[in-house]
């Protein structure tokens, strides 16, 4: 029987519950983003008594599938007011759902304003003082400290410096299976995890049993075919692994869609020091790995370990939207600089993307100079000293721009807008403008053949399409961020329909359903509409789906603007 | 405001524009990059091309088997190779597939 377990930080204990028949048929986002809609006053502070936070694995989590091991946390988000799901890897999930759990519900506000420790296993919740060596310290020796007491196998969720001062963009890190970090960045739903006294969540799942399969032999061969199809595909067999996501930054650069000096132009002249060929060819001359898992069962294996000139570890997980940031949109023109800025946000515990765009506001409001890595270091590594200026970073690119009054501010929902402008890659505007996660380029990033039946090819700089190609992409993500498996998947499954039916298959075999291709876009739909039905009780009408007033200005070198109309914006997720 | 002129000519930056009058400014990415650094090809590339040269041509032209590239970007536009159509002065390049993300459907690669 699924477990459901409640965690009250107010009194310290922890009820053990079977999983709710209505949340019985859901994981992954699906489940946190309905139970936060269900359960959570909509008006309430995001940091205060009313908000709860709830991890889940998704369907396949814990399975032999490949690539199925990521966390979906959920929350009413401090930095949009408004429902977040953000997932990661790291080996939490997959251990959850040996142990049974369906979900992990923490509620309540501590007593004393100190820091627990919570530890779930096979036989239940335990709670602990956190050591006091890793109160405020950094999270790779924080992990190493609790990985210790609790034994080097265990999962680890936790917050850094930054969640303990509750700043907005203060992320949840999740430990890989080598010790390193993953996290679940977006949103802020570390200073949640902060409000509630939670220093870190340890799993072990020493002495469970495997994850169920209802039918086993057609488990296996779907599976196959799965696995088949990400290790065919160019992208998932080839492009990711070798290149990581930023194989991006060129591409973007010479889409003109690369923003740059704080969204000012798409393209620049320096953006092949900073992308993903360079990054290969730097990692490989200096003894790092081009390649690794975030989690076990990775076959596609996007993250790296990027070393220094001598070899030594810096950072993994190196993503293009945070090297797009500092590299192109804060211009620090230093790929080595910008990995020893994704370390300090590892380190303090804070979102790579949110920080790096306030880095890029910074700049553009003269607090340093554009283009100074160690500038940019010296203010990056304020949060962690909490200085003011320090927390005004660690709140986001809106705070930044709210403190020095700018107008230039790249944000939806006060969430900063990633790595693609939404001038030269229009689709993606409407996703910003019009997710209920605020700006979140990976809220339409899944496309699968039979979701998606938008016909012709689409021009970036044109309108047409767009709302279509939005609203389709955002229902099919819905639906793969409830499955636990990475969105990278995404990319086989568009050209290799069998991709997607074998994923289909999978859950049927699994939990002895026979769901089809149009129940699992129902489920992204119902997913949405909990989520913008959540938004609107809390206040959000259609005038927080827009982007800011600058888009109206040309983007260099297409010189086109962010053209569309309220009712064209408003008709994307109308369904 | 921005200091543009603070981006000079710098170690690894583009140098002024390759593209002349007959001939297009060439990249190339991911394992096409590494093509160009196995033939000794800088980036970008300085290619001679006669007006409304096509991108099958171009590829003939420059020993490069058409499987190997997906989209040729020519001024910042995707199209697919066959489709491609360039003249001197303009700025190329060449994607292979592979290329993550929904953006093969987002800039056009791909046909949904
Ligand atoms: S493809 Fe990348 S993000 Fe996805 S599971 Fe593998 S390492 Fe993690």
């Amino acid at each position: 029987m699924a477990k459901f377990i409640r965690i009250d930080m107010g009194t310290r204990t922890a009820e053990i519950g079977a999983c709710p028949e209505k949340y019985a048929g859901l994981a992954g986002r699906g489940l946190t983003s309905m139970f936060i809609a269900d359960e959570v006053k909509p008006t309430c502070h995001p940091l205060g008594k009313y908000n709860k936070l709830v991890f889940a694995p998704g369907f396949l989590t814990g399975t032999s599938a490949v690539n199925s091991g990521r966390i979906s946390c959920g929350a009413k988000s401090p930095l949009t007011g408004g429902i977040k799901e953000s997932n990661s890897g790291g080996s939490f999930s997959q251990k959850m759902a040996r142990l049974d759990i369906k979900a992990l519900v923490f509620e309540g506000l501590p007593a004393d304003g100190k820091y627990a420790v919570v530890k779930v296993d096979k036989d239940g919740v335990t709670f602990d003082e956190a050591p006091a060596e890793i109160v405020g310290a950094g999270n790779y020796d924080a992990i190493k400290v609790l990985q210790d007491k609790y034994g080097p196998k265990v999962g680890v969720a936790l917050i850094g410096p930054a969640g303990e001062m509750k700043l907005s963009a203060a992320n949840i890190s999740f430990a890989d299976p080598e010790g390193n970090i993953r996290s679940a960045g977006r949103g802020g739903l570390g200073a949640v995890m902060g409000s509630k006294g939670i220093k870190a969540v340890i799993i072990d799942d020493a002495g469970a049993s495997a994850v169920p399969i209802a039918r086993p032999e057609e488990f296996k061969s779907a599976a196959k075919r799965f696995a088949n199809a990400l290790t065919t595909h160019p992208v998932t067999g080839q492009g990711l692994p070798k290149y990581g996501t930023n194989v991006l930054v060129n591409i973007l650069n010479e889409a003109g869609g690369l923003p740059t000096e704080n969204f000012r132009r798409g393209r620049n002249e320096w953006a092949n020091n900073i992308g993903g060929e360079t990054m290969a060819a730097t990692i490989e001359e200096r003894g790092g790995k081009t390649t690794h898992g975030c989690h076990a069962g990775c076959v596609i294996r996007c993250s790296q370990h990027y070393v220094d000139k001598q070899g030594k570890y810096i950072t993994s997980g190196f993503e293009y939207e945070t090297i797009w940031a500092l590299g192109a949109d804060a211009a620090i023109d230093d790929l080595d600089a910008i990995a020893y800025a994704d370390r300090e946000y590892d380190e303090v515990g804070i979102d790579s993307i949110e920080t790096s765009v306030a880095v890029a506001v910074a700049m553009d409001a003269g607090v340093i100079p554009w283009g100074d890595a160690k500038a940019a270091l010296d203010l990056i590594r304020q949060i962690r000293q909490g200085t003011p200026l320090g927390r005004i970073l660690g709140c986001g690119a809106a705070a930044v721009g709210q403190m020095y009054g700018l107008t230039r501010v790249p944000v939806v929902k006060n969430q900063a807008i990633p790595a693609y402008d939404p001038r030269a890659v229009k689709g993606v505007g409407l996703t910003y403008a019009t997710t209920p996660m605020g700006a979140d380029h990976t809220a339409g990033y899944a496309v699968a053949t039979n979701i998606l039946r938008v016909g012709g090819f689409v021009d970036p700089l044109g309108k047409e399409g767009q709302v279509e190609l939005s609203r389709n992409l955002q229902i099919a993500t819905a639906a793969v961020d409830s499955t636990g498996m990475c969105l990278f998947i995404a990319f086989a499954i568009l050209d290799i329909p069998d991709g997607f039916n074998a994923l289909v298959d999978m859950i049927n075999a699994r939990y002895d359903l026979s769901l089809t291709g149009d129940d699992v876009t129902a489920l992204g739909k119902t997913i949405l509409k909990a989520e913008l039905d959540f938004n609107r009780r809390a206040g959000f009408t259609s005038a927080h789906d827009r982007l800011p007033e600058f888009f109206e200005e040309p983007c260099p070198p297409h010189n086109t603007v962010w053209d569309f109309t309220d009712e064209e914006i408003d008709s994307v997720l109308a369904f | 405001m921005a200091d543009h002129a603070r981006h000079g000519e710098g170690a690894g930056r583009d140098a002024a524009p390759a593209a002349g009058q007959d001939t297009i400014e060439l990249r190339a990415f991911m394992g096409l990059a590494e093509l160009f650094r196995t033939r000794g090809w800088p980036v970008p590339l300085p290619v001679r091309v006669h007006p409304g040269t096509t991108g099958p041509e171009l590829l003939r032209q420059l020993d490069i088997a058409p499987e190997q590239v997906e989209v040729v970007f020519v001024n910042g536009k995707a199209v697919s190779p066959d489709l491609a159509v360039m003249s001197g002065g303009d700025r190329v390049a060449l994607a292979p597939p592979g290329v993550p993300g929904p953006y093969r459907v987002l800039l056009g690669f791909r046909k949904m």
